[in-house]
Order: C-alpha cells, then sequence, then structure tokens
C-alpha cells in the first residue's frame, strides 16, 4: 500500500518537474523608456475555416463568413484610426480566400501572423512540416517575408526550425515568458492571452463546442467593463495585455463601438503602447533573453 | 473543384458604409421581424407543443401584447409564419395583415429542413407556400429559417437544396443570413453566368439575422423554469447596435417571440426600446418585401455582387 501511494506521488512529482522545465518566466518584464503598459491587440482571422473543418452547418460559416467579407475591414480601419499597430494571426487558407483584405491589413502596416494552415496541425511530423510551411508560404505572398509569429500548437522545436520568434498561446503565466522544449532545450517566447480577454468566449454562440445550457452570451457594456478593468490592474504593474478578438466576432457594429471607446480610454493613460506582436516580441528577446543552457 | 462550394455563400467584400443610399435619403433601415414559431424540437411544432401553456400565451396574450405595443409606435413588422400555423389560427393571419405587417413563411412547421430529402423538401415548401396564402390574402415573398431554442447553433438552419427551391418558387428574399448586417446576396452556384458581363451565378437575396438581437437567447433560455433570464443583456445589445448601425447609416434587426417578448414586463422593455429608437428622426422602418425591393433597384447583383473568380486548390492532406 506504501509503495503505491510512493510511486503515484512520484508520478506526480514527475509531471510537475517536466512542467516546470518548460517553463521560464519573466519576473518583471521592462518596457521602452516612457512605457508603462504595453498593450498587444491581436485578431484571429479564422472566419468560417474552424467551422467548416469541423463540418458545421450552413448558417455557422455564414456567421464566420462576416469576419472576411465585413469585419476585418472594420477592424483594421478602427485600429488606423486610433494609430494602433495590431497583429493578424490568419490561417494560410484564408489567405487563399482573403487575399484583398489581407494585402489592406500589410499596406496598413499591421503585422500578419500565422494561425496554422487550416487552423489544425496533423499530427503525422511530416504533413505538419508541409502544412506549416504552405501557411508561411501563403502569408509571403501578401507580405513578401515569413511570419516571424504564430498562434498554434505546432510542435515547438518545428517552429524553431522554421525561423518563428515567438508564439502566442500558452497561458502559464500573463506575462511574456519562455517555453522550453523538452527535447532540444532551446527556449521560445511565449505572448500569452487569457480566455477572459478573448471576445467569442462572450459573443460567440456555441464557442469551443459549449452546449445550450453553457451559453454566456452577453453585451458589449459588460465585455468592455470586465476588459477595462483587466486594463487598469495591469496598468497599476506596469504589465501586460493581450486583448484576441475575431473578426467575425468583434467587426460587429455595436462591438467596433465598444472597442472605439475602450482603446481610447486606454490611450488617454500616460505611456501605454500599442505594439505589434513581432514588435513587443524582438523588445522582449533582446532585453529579457532566455536563460543560456 | 467548384468556386467556394462549402465555404462561402457570398462575395469576398462587403457593401461599405458609404455605398448605402436608402430610400428618401432615410439615416438608417429597420426591419422588426416577429416570430411566431414556438417548436421546441428540430421537427418542428408537434401536437404537445401546442398544447403547451407557452403556446396558448403567445398564440393569445402575447401576441395581443406584441401587436398593442407595435401600433404604439407605428412599427411595421414582418411575420415569420409556420404553415401550419396559418392553417389552424387564420384569424391570427388576418388580424395581422389588417394591422400592416408582412406576413412570410416560417416553413411548414417550424422545423430543421436540413435533414430532408430535396423531394421532401420541395413538397413542403409548395403546400408552405399554399397554405400562407390562403390564409394571408397573397403568397409569401419571403422565406425564414429561424433558428429554435433548443438547437445547437443560434444561426438557424438550411438545408444544401433550400435556396435554390426558394429561388424556383419565386421567393424574394431569404430572412435570415449571418454573412453581413445589411442586405446580401446569397449564391447558390457561382459557375452560371460565367462568360458574361458580370459574373453574379445564381443567388438570393438574403436580409440579416444575428442572435444577438434575438429574444429567445435572452428570455429563459434554453428552457423555462430552468434557463437564464437575462433581458438587460438583450436590451442593451438592441441599443448598442441601433446606435452603431444609426451612425453607420446601415440596417438595424431585432427578432421578437410572442411567448417571450409577450409577457408583461419584457413588453414594457420592448416598449421602452421602440420609444427611444423613434426618437430618432430619418428612420425607415422597412419589411422584408420592402427591403427587397429597395434593394433589386439600387444594389441589383449584377452591379453588386463581386465574384472572385475561384481560387481555392485541392491538396493533399488538405481539406478540399
Amino acid at each position: 500500500m506504501t509503495d503505491t501511494l510512493a510511486a503515484t506521488l512520484d508520478l506526480l512529482a514527475e509531471a510537475a518537474a517536466r512542467a516546470d522545465a518548460r517553463h521560464e518566466f519573466i519576473p518583471k518584464v521592462t518596457w521602452p523608456q516612457g512605457i508603462r503598459m504595453a498593450v498587444n491587440v491581436t485578431l484571429d482571422f479564422d472566419a468560417m475555416l474552424l467551422r467548416r473543418l469541423m463540418n458545421e452547418p450552413p448558417s455557422q460559416l455564414a456567421k464566420g463568413e462576416f469576419g472576411g467579407r465585413v469585419g476585418i475591414w472594420r477592424m483594421i480601419a478602427l485600429f488606423d484610426s486610433l494609430a494602433i499597430k495590431g497583429t493578424v494571426f490568419t490561417p494560410g487558407r484564408i489567405v487563399e480566400l482573403y487575399p484583398e483584405a489581407l494585402r489592406h491589413v500589410h499596406a496598413q502596416g499591421h503585422e500578419i501572423a500565422d494561425h496554422m494552415w487550416e487552423h489544425h496541425v496533423p499530427k503525422n511530423p511530416d504533413l505538419e512540416r508541409d502544412h506549416l510551411r504552405k501557411a508561411s508560404a501563403a502569408i509571403e505572398s501578401i507580405t513578401g517575408s515569413k511570419p516571424v509569429g504564430t498562434r498554434s500548437w505546432h510542435t515547438q522545436s518545428l517552429l524553431q526550425e522554421e525561423g518563428f520568434l515567438y508564439n502566442s498561446h500558452g497561458h502559464a503565466h500573463h506575462l511574456p515568458h519562455y517555453h522550453r522544449d523538452p527535447g532540444t532545450g532551446k527556449a521560445l517566447l511565449n505572448l500569452p492571452f487569457h480566455y477572459v480577454i478573448d471576445d467569442a468566449m462572450f459573443y460567440s454562440f456555441a464557442w469551443l463546442g459549449s452546449p445550450n445550457q453553457a451559453q454566456r452570451i452577453s453585451d458589449p457594456d459588460r465585455v468592455g467593463d470586465m476588459w477595462w478593468d483587466a486594463f487598469r490592474q495591469q496598468y497599476q504593474q506596469g504589465g501586460y495585455l493581450n486583448i484576441v478578438m475575431h473578426p467575425f466576432v468583434s467587426g460587429r457594429a455595436l462591438r467596433v463601438a465598444m472597442m472605439d471607446r475602450l482603446l481610447r480610454r486606454m490611450q488617454a493613460m500616460p505611456g501605454v503602447w500599442f505594439p505589434t506582436s513581432e514588435q513587443l516580441a524582438r523588445h522582449v528577446l533582446a532585453t529579457h533573453p532566455a536563460q543560456e543552457r | 473543384m467548384p468556386w467556394k462550394q462549402g465555404y462561402t455563400v457570398s462575395d469576398e467584400i462587403g457593401l461599405k458604409d458609404d455605398e448605402l443610399a436608402w430610400p428618401r435619403g432615410a439615416a438608417c433601415a429597420i426591419q422588426l421581424v416577429i416570430d411566431l414559431n414556438i417548436a421546441t424540437t428540430p421537427e418542428g411544432i408537434t401536437p404537445k407543443d401546442l398544447e403547451s401553456d407557452a403556446a396558448v400565451f403567445a398564440a393569445t396574450e402575447g401576441l395581443a401584447q406584441l401587436r398593442t405595443v407595435l401600433a404604439r409606435h407605428a412599427m411595421r413588422a414582418t411575420v415569420s409564419v409556420p404553415a401550419v400555423l396559418a392553417r389552424i389560427r387564420p384569424e391570427t393571419i388576418r388580424a395581422l395583415v389588417q394591422d400592416g405587417h408582412e406576413i412570410a413563411a416560417g416553413g411548414l412547421k417550424g422545423e430543421d429542413v436540413s435533414t430532408l430529402s430535396r423531394e421532401q423538401e420541395q413538397s413542403r415548401l409548395t403546400a408552405t407556400t399554399a397554405w400562407i396564402a390562403e390564409a394571408a390574402g397573397t403568397r409569401p415573398l419571403g422565406w425564414f429559417g429561424l433558428p429554435r431554442q433548443s438547437d445547437p447553433f443560434a444561426g438557424g438552419t438550411v438545408s444544401p437544396h433550400t435556396i435554390d427551391l426558394l429561388i424556383d418558387a419565386g421567393y424574394r428574399y431569404f430572412g435570415n443570413g449571418q454573412a453581413d448586417d445589411i442586405p446580401y446576396y446569397w449564391v447558390t452556384d457561382a459557375a452560371i453566368g460565367r462568360g458574361t458581363d458580370a459574373a453574379i451565378g445564381r443567388a438570393l437575396l438574403t436580409l440579416p439575422y444575428h442572435y444577438h438581437f434575438d429574444d429567445q437567447w435572452f428570455c429563459m433560455f434554453p428552457s423555462k423554469g430552468t434557463g437564464l433570464e437575462n433581458p438587460d443583456f438583450l436590451a442593451r445589445n438592441w441599443r448598442a447596435e441601433f446606435a452603431a448601425q444609426y451612425a453607420r447609416g446601415r440596417h438595424f434587426h431585432m427578432v421578437v417571440h410572442p411567448q417571450h417578448s409577450g409577457w408583461a414586463n419584457r413588453a414594457q422593455m420592448l416598449d421602452d426600446f421602440l420609444a427611444h429608437l423613434r426618437a430618432h428622426p430619418d428612420l425607415w422602418i422597412a419589411t422584408g418585401t420592402e427591403l427587397a425591393a429597395h434593394w433589386a433597384a439600387a444594389h441589383p447583383p449584377q452591379t453588386h455582387l463581386r465574384l472572385a473568380p475561384s481560387i481555392w486548390k485541392d491538396y493533399d492532406g488538405s481539406l478540399s
């Protein structure tokens, strides 16, 4: 009996040690001169692709299609009107469907980063590499250069072989931090976001397969208050906030109006920096590099 | 591989704010939809549904309450009617016509048609058109596939054949599409029309729907007795969307049900919102058919539907 308990504890302790070894935190991230807090405004430009991948019905595809026909243009117009630079994480397939919108995103000076070829990562390693390269090539066809950022669950060693500087997916810490690949020992910067600062959580019915009893569809005033509170708390600490939006969700007129009010309120505070994710990543990599191993 | 079959239903870029012009220089088009569906399951209205207190309330006090509130604010609505209700309660339909509302089709019995065969769906569609025409005095020109509270997705249901069948049956519009917040064209076959002056495909005008402006998702959702009651979310969504769309000069739509918004407390909320809306100048309160007629004249597909050529490719190991 005691042996069994000891073995159980060993297994749990090893799991905890592996998790700890995979993360390297930065206790206090410092920002460029005069900057108190950094805000990344990021768009997941999934449009209808995830709906298609999950074989959802035509009404769901149309819901996503709003993002490509209407939402992306409105979000970019909003950022431009406030002189804010955003990052658009786009699946490669969406580049094929909405090239004109993405050319506009690039022309206006926003970053375009990877969001997987088809919003999923194949299990087969060769196919995974093929997908990642296809997605990068699709983005390069718009921007003229390969993306340096991704929001994906691609294998970290593959991302690093392909030259990616950062991922923006995990949420083991609220500040930018490093993920260390257990195999290669190399660290990759992660720009975290929390699901509470994700528009789909509050506006998208059946989000992540949630059943009807678990719907939390809400209104923009309530979401705006929640996000303002999150911003204010980080502002006091001199921290970081990553705001995740989907053009098919936040591109609706009532939510664009809310974001306009919210972003203006943030901009009115001294020392708030709205860089692209790449700009922020390069700053952190230069000033807070991962420890040598 | 045809065009973007299975991925998109319309063109790649919607009309921008400054490309819109409403009749008589109106600042914003307003469409209020009353959904008479009382079905609780995808199969549509059942005998059990009709015997429920909610259905009795909807047919009597609930609808009377909505008619009173709408009349107070001179709001003309578009009513989505399951055809069986037009047969069972034709006097209700006649009263709504008398009020000046438009009667549109809401399926044979407010059902999810997505699992029907084309033949089944066609015969139901033919019966629906005839039954509603008989009760309303004129044939319906609009068709709604609105969702039920129990649906797994809140956007409404169509089959792969619905839009084609509606075009063949002479319908002018489909009432609930989510790909825009103004009317847009639902394209069923982009290949038709290729090689001519304009690639417009085979398309049906679609009016916008978004579940955040539909009362059923905020009123005792997803079921009576145990559901969530969040009417304040709904009221704020109506106000925020109306303010934003009015400022942009676009279109505002909302959907109400007699069994939900007909209850006195919620009818008061609707009354307050309509008073707020009506305090704004230059509104165009339009029914579905009026919107469709305006759109056909001002934004015909020949000049306003911009289908990009197919760029979709099949790759090994990728979605086709």
